[in-house]
């Protein structure tokens, strides 16, 4: 199978200051992937390049069987939506409505397409009480979920999403992730940058961490979450939730809120996990 | 000491009918750090804009009660990126706009904007263009451009958003150093887990009301847990169904679990 991505040996620099080197790795279809770093470690960067933003100084960024160094932007979001960190920026149109259809229009889809797509995204993200809104009456964390509406309406093969749950509170990060995991098990890809590695626990399968421009580790999100000591070099520490199942030892693990109260609640019974 | 006092404090932003704060009150002294915590809208921005003086002077829009500053005010918004100057060519002169605006002498300009960027821990990149950074690089920036002008009453809102992990404790460190030092701080977050460490009082904020306010436990009452305000211990405590009360962190859990 075609990998969705594949950064094969990617080199950037901004002028003298240089972001990325020699990174490379593939996602497949579906994958759920976190991208994970310091600030300044060039995760942005990684964003720029597969939008077709920027191009590689060295080595090649794929997007299914398409070079980027061939594609336009706008040909590219034909398989790629990309959620910008200041997502303001992607805001244009004079209803929330408005914007989140633009994307799916802009492809040339039929009407009736276009609708679907809009009721959908806008639904995922509960956002359809704000559909007639001015999307600059909206505060800035419901902006930033108002662009990442009109991403999903694209209906991608890849998500690319930076930092997507700055400033939401718990019932709509939980909202993202139940939104981001229907589109995934639909077969679409995510790549999400984030720092809010509770978010990340939730809703991501698989880590990696770029440390100063180079990828520094590419393995189960669980698994790194859970240890400590390979976090600290990073700079990261475990979420709450994974350093509570290894403080108390639980069965497993576990990262996510779910289960961590579930094995919590076996053990405090006294009854060995399965 | 106070440094800011609101009184029954209701707002409107202009061309609405329901009020996004009502009949809020609420003292803030010097050296106490207050954490604004609630539900998407439920008023923490709009109190942070009141308590700057933003809002109604520039958000226009009215309000009623009395908004009282004892101090100088400095916010960091949410979106700090619409806060940089765009005339400074170096982050060492962007973090020494706002001094300079204030009138300051040369050498208290210099003074205090080493003195924020080395809280920051900026200087490596004191040289950098601001717009070739990073956006929680830049987040640091404007926390240190605000905090370079001195405030007695520091505001903040999600001032941890785009920091990684190593920036967001160094900023909760610092921000318990201002406090310290004498410094008011009102901040609003939705990081909630970091807050037992940081706030010495919670608000917890409803549809513009003030529904409770307490320490940092109140993150793990049953009904903050209800509404999604408790931390991420109390809540894996709250939904495993073991009985209250619930630990508010790793440590308070570990000593519970023995």
């Amino acid at each position: 199978m075609i990998p969705v991505l594949r950064l094969d040996g990617v080199s950037f620099s901004y002028g003298s200051v240089p972001a990325l080197a020699d990174v490379s790795f593939d996602i497949a279809p579906g994958e759920r992937v976190a991208l994970l770093g310091r600030n300044g470690a060039g995760k942005s960067t990684v964003v720029r390049l597969i939008a077709g933003l920027q191009r590689p100084d060295e080595g090649t960024v794929w997007v299914g069987d398409w070079d980027t160094r061939d594609c336009a932007p706008e040909e590219l979001a034909r398989r790629v939506g990309s959620l910008f960190q200041h997502a303001d920026q992607q805001l244009f149109a004079s209803s929330v409505r408005d914007d989140v259809s633009f994307g799916p229009r802009a492809l040339g889809v039929g009407e009736r397409e276009v609708e679907r797509r809009t009721d959908d995204a806008l639904e995922d993200l509960d956002l359809t009480p704000h559909a007639a809104h001015h999307p600059y009456d909206l505060p800035p964390a419901l902006r930033k979920l108002a662009a990442l509406a009109g991403v999903l309406a694209l209906e991608p093969a890849l998500l690319v999403l930076d930092e997507p749950t700055i400033g939401l509170d718990r019932a709509l990060r939980a909202r993202v992730t139940r939104g981001l995991l229907e589109r995934s098990a639909a077969g679409a890809a995510l790549l999400v940058i984030t720092h809010d590695l509770t978010f990340a626990a939730e809703t991501l399968e698989r880590g990696l961490v770029l440390d100063r421009g180079t990828l520094a580790c590419d393995e189960p999100l669980a698994a790194l979450l859970g240890d400590a000591t390979r976090l600290e070099p990073f700079g990261l520490e475990p979420p709450p939730v994974a350093a509570l199942s290894a403080a108390l030892d639980l069965p497993g693990r576990p990262v996510r809120a779910a289960e961590a109260a579930r094995e919590l609640a076996r053990v405090a019974r006294g009854r060995p996990a399965p | 000491m106070r440094s800011l006092t609101l009184e029954g404090v209701s707002f409107w932003y202009p061309a609405t009918d329901s009020p996004a704060l009502r009949n809020v009150s609420l003292h803030v002294a010097r050296g106490e750090i207050v954490a604004l915590v609630g539900a998407l809208g439920a008023g923490a921005s709009t109190l942070l804009l009141v308590a700057a003086d933003l809002a109604p002077r520039v958000t226009g829009g009215r309000l009623t009660g009395s908004a009282a500053r004892h101090d100088r005010s400095g916010i960091v918004l949410p979106t700090p990126w619409t806060q940089a100057s765009g005339m400074a060519f170096s982050v060492w002169d962007e973090v020494a706009f706002g001094p300079a605006n204030l009138g300051w002498p040369t050498h208290e300009i210099a003074r205090q904007v080493d003195r924020a960027i080395e809280q920051l821990e900026l200087a490596p990149l004191a040289s950098r263009d601001p717009v070739t950074l990073s956006g929680g690089e830049l987040q640091r920036v404007i926390i240190a451009a605000i905090l370079a002008m001195d405030p007695g009453l520091v505001l903040l809102d999600e001032p941890a958003a785009e920091l990684d992990s190593d920036g967001a404790r160094t900023l909760w460190r610092l921000i318990r150093r201002l406090a310290k030092d004498g410094k008011a701080v009102l901040l609003a977050t939705s990081t909630l887990d970091a807050l037992p460490e940081v706030a010495d009082r919670v608000v917890w904020l409803e549809d513009g009301a003030i529904r409770a306010v307490g320490p940092p436990d109140l993150l793990a009452d049953v009904a903050a847990c209800d509404a999604g305000l408790g931390t991420s211990v109390a809540t894996v405590w709250r939904t495993s169904g073991l009985p209250g009360p619930y630990p508010l962190t790793v440590a308070h859990a570990l000593r519970r679990w023995r």
